[in-house]
C-alpha cells in the first residue's frame, strides 16, 4: 500500500480524523466530541457508524472485516482502524 | 377498529409541490397561468455527451430544507418527496398526533426510485473500479424509500405503498390512496409521487427510445409542443407533488379548508403495445374514472390531459376523449401543462392533479402553450397558448397514460355539501 515512507498514524491522528469525520456527518461541534464520546449518545445509529467506518476505510486505506462488534464510543473506532492499520500496511 | 365503516367521501386539503415551474402553490400557479416554461438546455457536466440536451429540471437545493444528515441519506427524489408532504400537510393546517399516526398512510408514485443513487454505484464500480459501494446505496436506491421517509418524518403507521407503472405511478398512488380511505384503511393519506431521473444514464436510455422532442432553433424553451402539429416529442422532467387526501368526516371535524372532492379514480390498461398508447385504454380508463364518480360524461369540464407532445400520445388521447365524451368533446376544455413543466414520469400525475385542483380553485384553465400549428388529428379546445377563465368551472379530469399501458384518471370536483 501507501506507507512505506511513512510512519503509520498515531492514536491522537486517527482519533482526530475520525472526530472530524463525525462531527461534519451529524453536523455537531468537534469541541463535544471526545475519545470516550458514546456514538449512539453522538446521535449515529449503526447506519451512520457503518457510513463512518466506510470513509475511514477509504481514508487509512483500510479494509475491515464485516464481523467487527463492540464498537460503542470513538475510542473503540480509534483502536479498531490503529490494529488495522498495523496489521494491513505492508 | 369498526367493523361496519360506510364508504367515504374523499377530500383534498392540502398541497405541496416542486416543479420545474416553481416551487409551492403561489409560484407555480403564477408561472403556470402566465405560460412560463421551464424547459431549457440542461444544467448538468454530462450535457456535451447528450444528444438531446433538453430538459425541465427542478430548482431545489435539499441543503435549504433539511439537515445534512437527513438529505446525505436519501436520493434526490426522496428529499423532494419528503419535502412537499412536509409543505402539503402544512398547507392542510393537519397535525399529526399520536391519534391520526395509526390512521393516517403514504402511497407514492414513482417510476425509477433512486435513479441518482443507482447510477452514482454503477460510475463508482464498473467506471472508477471501486471495490465496494456506499453503506446507504441499497436505501437511497430502492424505489420505496420515498414514502417509507415520509412514514419516518410523520411517524405515521398507516398503509404505505409505493407504485410503479411508468408515467401514470402517481395517478394510481392517488387514485389508490383515496380508495383506501374510502374503504376505511386510513383516514388521511399523503399521496403523490416523485421523480428526479435526470441522470447521464437515463437520458441516454431515452435518447435510444427516441421519443424525446427536438430542439425548437428559435427557442429551446418552446421545444414541447403537446397537440401542435409540429410537435416532436416529450422533454423530461423532475419534481415532486404531493396531495393530502382525507375523509370527508375527518377535514369536517377539524374544520379543514377543503380545495377539492376527488369523486372518482379510474384504471385501465391499454394492453396493445409496450409504447404505443391504444384508444380503447385510454378510453377505458376515463370511463372507469366517470363510472367511479357516479358522473356523466356531459359533467366534466376541463381535462388535464396527459398530452405528452408525442406524435402517437396526443392524436390517440383526443381520439379516445372523443369516443369518451362523444358531442361533449368539442365543448369542454383539454390542456397539457407538459409543454412548459416537461414530463415527470412518475411523479407527472401527481403534478398535474396539483394543476387540476389550482384550475378548479381559480377557476382559470392553464394554456396547452407552443401550439402554433393545428392538427387535424387534434381538433379539440386545447387552451391554445394562453390561460383562459371560466367561472362555471366545477369539475375537472386529470389523465395519465403510461408506457406498458397502465392509464389512471382523476376526477376532482368542487365541494359541495349536497352530492
Amino acid at each position: 500500500m501507501s506507507a512505506d515512507n511513512k510512519a503509520s498514524p498515531s492514536l491522537e491522528e486517527i482519533s482526530s480524523v475520525l472526530a472530524k469525520m463525525i462531527a461534519d456527518k451529524m453536523e455537531i461541534d468537534l469541541a463535544t466530541i471526545t475519545p470516550s464520546s458514546n456514538l449512539t449518545e453522538l446521535g449515529l445509529d449503526s447506519l451512520d457508524t457503518f457510513d463512518i467506518i466506510f470513509n475511514a476505510e477509504d481514508h487509512f486505506k483500510i479494509k475491515v472485516p464485516n464481523d467487527q462488534v463492540n464498537i460503542e464510543t470513538l475510542q473503540d473506532v480509534t483502536a479498531l482502524v490503529h490494529k488495522l492499520i498495523l496489521s494491513q500496511q505492508k | 377498529m369498526a367493523t361496519q365503516k360506510p364508504y367515504s367521501r374523499v377530500v383534498v386539503t392540502g398541497m405541496g409541490v416542486v416543479s420545474p415551474i416553481g416551487n409551492g402553490l403561489a409560484e407555480l400557479s403564477q408561472q403556470l397561468f402566465a405560460g412560463v416554461s421551464g424547459i431549457k438546455k440542461i444544467d448538468a457536466p454530462f450535457a456535451e455527451q447528450l444528444s438531446c440536451k433538453l430538459a425541465a429540471q427542478a430548482n431545489f437545493d435539499p441543503a435549504a430544507h433539511f439537515s445534512k444528515h437527513t438529505y446525505s441519506m436519501l436520493d434526490r427524489t426522496s428529499q423532494m418527496a419528503l419535502h412537499t408532504s412536509i409543505e402539503a400537510v402544512k398547507h392542510a393546517g393537519l397535525s399529526v398526533n399520536e391519534t391520526l399516526q395509526p390512521r393516517m398512510g403514504v402511497y407514492l408514485g414513482t417510476g425509477m426510485g433512486g435513479a441518482s443513487s443507482v447510477e452514482e454505484g454503477y460510475v463508482r464500480l464498473f467506471k472508477d473500479g471501486a471495490s465496494r459501494l456506499k453503506p446507504f446505496t441499497v436505501l437511497m436506491s430502492m424505489n420505496n424509500a420515498a414514502a417509507s421517509a415520509i412514514a419516518l418524518e410523520f411517524q405515521t403507521t398507516g398503509p404505505n405503498q409505493t407504485f410503479s407503472t411508468a408515467c401514470s405511478s402517481s395517478a394510481v398512488a392517488i387514485g389508490e390512496a383515496a380508495r383506501a380511505i374510502r374503504h376505511g384503511y386510513a383516514d388521511v393519506m399523503l399521496a403523490g409521487g416523485a421523480e428526479a431521473l435526470l441522470t447521464f444514464g437515463t437520458i441516454k436510455a431515452w435518447e435510444a427510445l427516441r421519443t424525446l422532442a427536438d430542439e425548437d432553433q428559435a427557442d429551446v424553451s418552446r421545444s414541447c409542443k403537446p397537440f401542435s402539429a409540429d410537435r416532436s416529442g416529450l422533454v423530461l422532467g423532475e419534481g415532486a407533488a404531493m396531495l393530502v387526501l382525507e375523509s370527508l368526516e375527518h377535514a369536517q371535524a377539524r374544520g379543514a379548508t377543503i380545495y377539492a372532492e376527488l369523486a372518482g379514480y379510474g384504471s385501465a390498461n391499454d394492453s396493445g403495445h409496450i409504447t404505443q398508447p391504444s384508444v380503447k385504454g385510454q378510453a377505458a380508463t376515463m370511463q372507469a374514472a366517470l363510472f367511479d364518480a357516479d358522473l356523466p360524461p356531459q359533467a366534466i369540464d376541463y381535462i388535464n390531459a396527459h398530452g405528452t407532445g408525442t406524435v402517437m400520445n396526443d392524436a390517440t388521447e383526443t381520439a379516445a376523449i372523443k369516443q369518451v365524451f362523444g358531442g361533449h368533446a368539442y365543448n369542454l376544455s383539454i390542456s397539457s401543462s407538459k409543454g412548459a413543466h416537461g414530463h415527470l414520469m412518475g411523479a407527472a400525475g401527481a403534478l398535474e392533479a396539483v394543476i387540476a385542483l389550482l384550475a378548479l380553485n381559480s377557476n382559470t384553465l392553464p394554456p396547452t402553450i407552443n401550439l402554433a400549428q393545428p392538427d387535424p388529428a387534434c381538433d379539440l379546445d386545447y387552451v391554445p397558448n394562453s390561460a383562459k377563465t371560466l367561472p362555471s368551472l366545477d369539475c375537472v379530469m386529470s389523465n395519465s397514460f403510461a408506457f406498458g399501458g397502465t392509464g389512471a384518471a382523476l376526477i376532482f370536483k368542487k365541494y359541495a355539501l349536497k352530492n
